[in-house]
């Protein structure tokens, strides 16, 4: 499968950054469009941007599979790099508790891997160099203890 | 409306670079987060790099939103104690999926919907935490309330 280089892709994304801040004023988030979501389930409300700029996520990820990549309709996680267990339930009761840990983590923190990995630091925002250095700490950390698991793969 | 059109337009411009950078894929992310490749790091350093000469041009130049007409600008906080605590949350989480909100979005229009199964509980986690904090805000109030009966 095609895979677009780092160098081409990190000035790309740049620019798709520079493009919201252009027309919008707004920073990248992700994390913004689960919380859009989340409150207009809780109590109906009129999307944001950020909601829409989650729905282009989705709909550019099928673009490519459906230009540069195959789409292939699959109901696989993977093992996510050899960590998760084959076992279909243990792998989605993990997969909740991931989602449910990075959701709540990263809307206490104000953010998540884009909006303060990547936009926040760019603007120079100290609270999102504290944050990215907090959540690449503990990630790098966590993974390499994970290959120290009985049958650690990774 | 232009702004939902704008925010869906560069949503699918990124969504793509998400796509084909590979970065909806939690083996790749696995593979930065144990050090084995600089890719993922590069690209986001980069990205930050283009991002924020971008920002600050567009300031610079005194120019304004195209589509809200608002002068371009923003405001940065200093760090706080949410800041830290949130991160090792969100770190934990993104160790074990390798995945995080914008490339599972990404991952799951590719046709690989068990993405759904970490975007379902990033939703409970956000819910969580919203009621969370509703109820730590409300919390003088109702201390107040009972020290008045």
């Amino acid at each position: 499968m095609t895979r677009c280089p780092w160098y081409l892709a990190g000035p790309l994304l740049g620019l798709f950054i520079v493009g919201l801040r252009a027309t919008l004023n707004k920073p990248l988030t992700g994390l913004g469009g689960f919380i859009d979501l989340a409150e207009n389930a809780v109590a109906p409300r009129r999307l944001g941007y950020r909601a829409f700029l989650l729905f282009g996520f989705v709909l550019g990820g099928a673009l490519f599979a459906a230009t540069l990549g195959s789409f292939s309709f699959s109901l696989s996680y993977g093992t996510a790099g050899g960590l998760l267990p084959d076992a279909q339930g243990a792998q989605v009761a993990l997969l909740l508790f991931a989602g449910a840990l990075m959701g709540f983590g990263a809307r206490t923190a104000g953010g998540c891997t884009g909006s303060h990995g990547i936009c926040g630091t760019s603007l120079g925002s100290p609270a999102s160099f504290a944050a990215a250095a907090t959540f690449f700490g503990t990630a790098l950390l966590l993974s390499r203890l994970y290959t120290l698991l009985p049958g650690g793969k990774p | 409306m232009t702004k939902k059109l704008a925010g869906l337009f560069f949503g699918v411009a990124i969504g793509f670079i998400l796509a084909w950078a590979r970065l909806s894929d939690p083996a790749v992310i696995r593979r930065m987060l144990l050090l084995r490749e600089p890719d993922v790091f590069l690209l986001m350093g980069s990205a930050a790099l283009v991002a924020g000469v971008g920002a600050r041009l567009l300031r610079a130049a005194g120019a304004r939103a195209l589509v809200t007409g608002e002068p371009i600008g923003w405001s940065v906080d200093r760090p706080r104690r949410s800041h830290f605590a949130g991160s090792v949350l969100f770190g934990a989480g993104w160790s074990i999926a390798a995945t995080c909100p914008g490339p599972i979005a990404a991952m799951t229009g590719e046709g690989r919907v068990a993405g759904l199964v970490v975007a379902a509980g990033l939703m409970v986690g956000v819910v969580l935490q919203g009621a969370a904090e509703k109820r730590l805000a409300a919390r003088p109030l109702s201390t107040a309330g009972a020290a008045g009966q």
